[in-house]
């Protein structure tokens, strides 16, 4: 699934609106902070987009609202999604030593055969993997199974795309603004 | 290839009621017209034998044959051919499973068996057909009853299309009888596990493999690799390029637009869909290339390009570390 044009406007607009909400603060601030504002109201106004039925967009939004919940409100006042955000799975807490320890003790038992071997480094593999996934992706660590981490994940490239499509393009346009 | 017989006990409404005892009877009445029908190619036929052996109607054996009725004439043509493919694979089940040891001392087991054999023959389905019945296998109990497993697959049903598309493959095990469960609409495949669980687990692997294809689909170079791994491994540099992009972006527009204006004004929203279109998403062709520091400009009068590549693979921290220089250089050039 591409990003369609209708994403690209709607992110706009969201965008738009939250960077309103920050321009009336703006005389005072420095590059750093502006940059700050553009990205929490271009990563909120990408969450919108989904409307909080997706699990990454709700992490998304905590987690810009922890940095500026002001902006994060009004941005999202339109949509009655307060209940929406914090309906969350309790977090994945894997103690690794004691895990370590039962792996290892489980490997003693098992009499290993040489398929055995290499198809249990290539599950390894894979599961460091996924839990890098989960690390990049938000809200990662609330996906409780596979599943439902790479549907997470394809909707949240998606989204990325748009935003850095139209970031970009926006960009551009002020670049030949500024040449002119 | 096995063609599969519509049992009418799957449509049976009253099954449930029945005990056990009940069915078992049931099914000796069933299968001795069973094999008398094979012989015959016709389904009216059928149905009338199932008529003629009805001196033992309970109210079942009318309910369940006046689905039969039903279906049968759905599959008036279908019937045909299943029964004439039947011979040959109802003999090689019979020979596969006379070696299963049944622990059941009465005829009726051994009757049982051969009925199970003979509805073990399964219709072939089409996908448009509205049932299909497969027998699984048996289950050696210390009771003299034995459990059927059916998996009904049905249309609206079906967990996992892909898995059962391949519909000529049969369970490894023959004899079977019918029990009352609701299961999971997947077929088990020849030569595989068919409890409950591994085929939980076979459904739940197939849509994570398809759901891995979407994303070898959306992320860029993702074809020439093999193996989940290498595919998970690309989508992480991937979602990283894509976030570190973002921030990039951010910090370019905080110090070109000072007012975060974004201008709207100035273009017009065809302008702003033309850019849309005339931008190609985040993808490069090349799949190895290096990520690509964007070039700034000596002048300000150079436009900025920001090529978009796929990430490093081997290096992550390298490009960051550019990304990082280079967005102090393009701050200090914009202050110049």
């Amino acid at each position: 699934m591409q990003p369609t044009s209708s994403m690209n406007e709607q992110f706009l607009k969201n965008w738009q609106m939250g960077l309103q909400i920050f321009r009336p603060s703006i005389d005072n601030t420095s590059v750093s902070e502006r940059k700050r504002a553009i990205k929490l109201s271009a990563d909120v106004a990408m969450a919108s987009l989904r409307k909080g039925t997706t699990c990454w967009s709700r992490a998304l939004i905590q987690k810009a609202a922890t940095e500026d919940s002001f902006l994060v409100r009004q941005m999202l006042a339109g949509i009655k999604e307060e209940t929406l955000i914090n309906r969350k799975l309790p977090k994945i807490v894997c103690h690794r030593k004691i895990v370590r320890r039962s792996k290892k003790i489980l490997m003693r038992r098992k009499s290993s055969s040489a398929m055995e071997e290499v198809t249990a480094k290539a599950k390894k593999l894979v599961k460091r993997k996924t839990k890098g996934l989960r690390n990049v992706v938000p809200g990662g660590e609330f996906m409780s199974n596979n599943v439902l981490l790479i549907q997470e994940t394809l909707d949240y490239i998606v989204s990325l795309q748009t935003q850095v499509n139209v970031m970009r393009s926006i960009v551009d346009a002020a670049e030949a603004g500024v040449e002119r | 290839m096995l063609e599969g017989l519509v049992s009418p006990e799957s449509l049976s409404l009253s099954y449930a009621d029945m005990s056990v005892p009940e069915r078992l009877k049931w099914l000796q009445q069933h299968q001795q017209q069973e094999v008398l029908s094979l012989s015959s190619n016709d389904s009216p036929d059928l149905l009338q034998i199932l008529q003629f052996h009805g001196s033992n109607n309970d109210e079942l054996l009318q309910s369940t044959f006046s689905h039969f009725q039903m279906v049968g004439s759905g599959f008036g043509t279908n019937y045909n051919m299943g029964f004439g493919h039947s011979h040959e694979a109802m003999d090689g089940y019979i020979s596969r499973t006379s070696s299963c040891q049944i622990h059941s001392p009465d005829t009726m087991g051994v009757m049982l068996k051969n009925s199970e054999e003979n509805r073990a023959i399964s219709l072939k389905n089409k996908r448009k057909s509205e049932v299909c019945l497969i027998i699984v296998k048996t289950r050696e109990e210390e009771k003299t009853e034995k459990k059927i497993k059916v998996e009904a697959e049905t249309e609206s049903n079906i967990s996992n299309k892909e898995a059962s598309s391949d519909t000529s493959k049969e369970t490894s095990k023959g004899a079977s009888q019918i029990q009352k469960l609701d299961y999971i609409h997947v077929r088990a495949r020849r030569g595989e596990a068919t409890d409950r669980h591994s085929l939980a687990e076979r459904a739940r692997r197939e849509k994570i493999s398809k759901k891995m294809k979407y994303l070898q689909d959306l992320v860029p170079g993702c074809n020439t690799v093999t193996g989940k791994a290498g595919v998970l491994d690309e989508i992480i540099n991937y979602v990283q390029s894509l976030q570190r992009q973002v921030e990039f972006l951010s910090m370019k527009l905080a110090v070109i637009n000072p007012e975060l204006e974004l201008g709207v004004e100035d273009l017009s929203v065809k302008q702003f869909q033309a850019y849309f279109t005339n931008f190609p998403v985040v993808i490069a062709s090349k799949p190895s290339v290096m990520v690509d520091v964007p070039l700034f400009p000596l002048d300000q009068q150079g436009s900025l390009n920001l090529s978009v590549s796929n990430p490093n693979q081997t290096s992550i921290d390298a490009p960051s570390e550019s990304w990082e220089t280079q967005s102090q250089s393009l701050f200090a050039s914009v202050l110049r």
